[in-house]
């Protein structure tokens, strides 16, 4: 078919065009409707506290994806430095996802529990301190602001709209449940019940009677990684 | 593409009612750009019969090589694994004093310590062990040691983990003690490097330090240490209080340091890093621990 033929008809172009897109979007767009069945079962993936949300929402705002990346890539230096590779499950609850593309700073999806808040604390206020060749910036206004936790409920709201299985229970316990987190008190019982008993219930931040951001953040991080049960995982050929 | 040479047009004309025709030239591609282009689209489809590619109904094409990236790693690292297993092995079966006998045995087990070391332990004791004042970590290439400095007792500390705490004493921080108690405290325990100003607040810190604080509980009567140190004659319990009398000081050794660390508290937590410990998110091997030890004992300070 010549171009002219094809410039000169404004229909056929336009079916011509059509048909182009539609190939196009049906290569990128079909294989999005199996996505299911491309993420691991796994045991042991829950959605975030509403405590390590706000955490995470704070990871964004500060950009820390910007240099840390959350995707540990199935090669054996990175299983050897960072650990077992990281699992489509693990993101699942992710709004959206932190697996970046830099590693100025190194990879975070398994930092959870692999240092202590102590560290976390002194690694924010000035990471040169416990790492002198670090050049990572300092974060010491976190453990100062307190954690603006107002809206907790509405986020879980949101996030339950696109996917993430929060229940009535847990959104409207929302408040009460970062408190619990955070504060020694509250209401840990509750807490445990609603997201299981592996719920990390600390003063994260060196503050107790304090909920400050700080806190949030290294709830978040001392997360990140641990929720899967690999011992039951069966890794398939994929 | 030369000038002079006739190039075919798209055959519609604008404005040629003007005396200067418009045209659209309608060059093809390069036949090698072109070709290229085919070849492509081609390549794509051998690749999807040999590699995994699209997804169909819950699973997907799994590609006749039956190659996949999780399996590639799989042998990795076992074939890492399989050159490594003869002397991991011997290892895994010899005492640390055995291997620490055996130089080829020791220097393989530093080495690969020192990496194991640098990625999990480094953050917190820096590199090459030497600690940080910041959050209290211990420097380890010295020979002040809080559970002891000797292969097993290192071990044991990676294994399980230590948990100290130093309690806090002013009362506005949930201790039992007004500001001028801590005071005498405070000038007491600098009186064990010298360095009180003040005799009778020294004195008044000394009935304290041995009686109703009971400081010497846990760092001993003489202010040495959980680990040297005795109190009434006995030994400590291993809680990992440190030596007061010595220039090493894991908090500061300045004064307002000094009378915070008494006043507030302290609280150093060294993770368990065993097998089967929940309070990390990546546990070690035995073996790897075995190698960590070695290398933390050959930093310097090791007994």
């Amino acid at each position: 078919m010549q171009h002219a033929t094809i410039e000169k008809s404004i229909p056929l172009m336009a079916i011509l065009t059509l048909v182009l897109v539609s190939i196009g979007g049906l290569v990128e767009i079909v294989p999005l409707f199996f996505i299911k069945g491309t993420i691991e079962k796994v045991d042991g993936m829950r959605p975030y506290t509403p405590l390590e949300l706000k955490g995470r929402d704070i990871y964004i705002r500060e950009g820390c994806y910007n240099c840390h990346s959350q995707m540990i890539r199935p090669f054996r230096d990175e299983a050897e430095r960072y650990g077992h590779y990281s699992l489509a499950a693990e993101s699942m609850y992710d709004h959206p996802f932190q697996w970046g593309s830099k590693r100025t700073g190194p990879d975070l999806a398994r930092i959870g529990g692999k240092y202590s808040n102590q560290w976390h604390h002194a690694h924010m206020m000035r990471p040169q301190n416990v790492v002198p060749e670090s050049v990572m910036p300092a974060y010491p206004w976190l453990a100062k602001n307190a954690l603006d936790y107002g809206d907790i409920d509405k986020r879980l709201r949101a996030l339950s709209k696109v996917g993430v299985p929060y229940t009535e229970e847990q959104i409207s316990s929302a408040k009460q449940d970062l408190m619990a987190q955070a504060l020694a008190g509250g209401d840990p019982a509750g807490l445990n019940k609603r997201y299981g008993n592996k719920v990390t219930k600390d003063d994260f931040d060196g503050q107790p009677d304090k909920i400050s951001e700080l806190d949030a953040l290294v709830a978040y991080l001392q997360m990140l990684g641990t929720l899967v049960d690999f011992s039951g995982y069966q890794a398939q050929t994929r | 593409m030369s000038d002079n040479q006739e190039v075919s047009t798209t055959g519609h004309q604008w404005d040629d009612d003007e005396g200067y025709p418009l045209q659209e030239y309608n060059n093809p591609l390069p036949k090698w750009w072109l070709y290229t282009f085919y070849a492509t689209i081609v390549w794509s489809v051998i690749y999807w019969i040999l590699y995994p590619a699209w997804p169909v109904g819950g699973d997907f094409t799994k590609g006749v090589l039956g190659w996949s990236m999780h399996k590639e790693l799989r042998e990795e690292l076992d074939e890492a694994n399989a050159k490594k297993k003869n002397v991991n092995e011997q290892l895994a079966r010899m005492s640390l004093q055995e291997i620490a006998k055996k130089n080829d045995l020791l220097q393989y087990s530093i080495s690969g310590g020192k990496a194991i070391f640098g990625d999990n332990c480094a953050p917190c004791h820096g590199q090459g062990g030497i600690g940080s004042k910041a959050g209290g970590f211990p420097n380890l290439t010295d020979d002040d040691w809080l559970y002891g400095g000797s292969l097993e007792t290192i071990q044991e500390t990676i294994t399980q983990g230590r948990t100290g705490q130093m309690p806090a004493h002013l009362k506005a921080t949930g201790g039992a003690f007004d500001e001028a108690q801590v005071n005498d405290l405070t000038q007491y325990v600098l009186s064990f490097s010298g360095r009180s100003q003040d005799a009778a607040a020294n004195k008044r810190g000394d009935a304290l330090f041995h009686g109703d604080a009971g400081c010497n509980n846990c760092h001993g009567d003489q202010g040495n240490g959980s680990l040297k140190g005795t109190a009434g004659g006995q030994a400590l319990p291993p809680v990992g209080a440190p030596n007061l009398t010595d220039a090493i000081w894991l908090h500061g050794a300045d004064l307002v340091s000094i009378r915070e660390s008494i006043a507030k508290g302290r609280s150093g937590v060294m993770p368990a890093w065993g097998k089967g410990s929940k309070e990390v998110g990546r546990e070690l091997d035995p073996l790897a621990i075995k190698q960590v030890t070695l290398y933390v004992h050959s930093l310097g300070g090791g007994r």
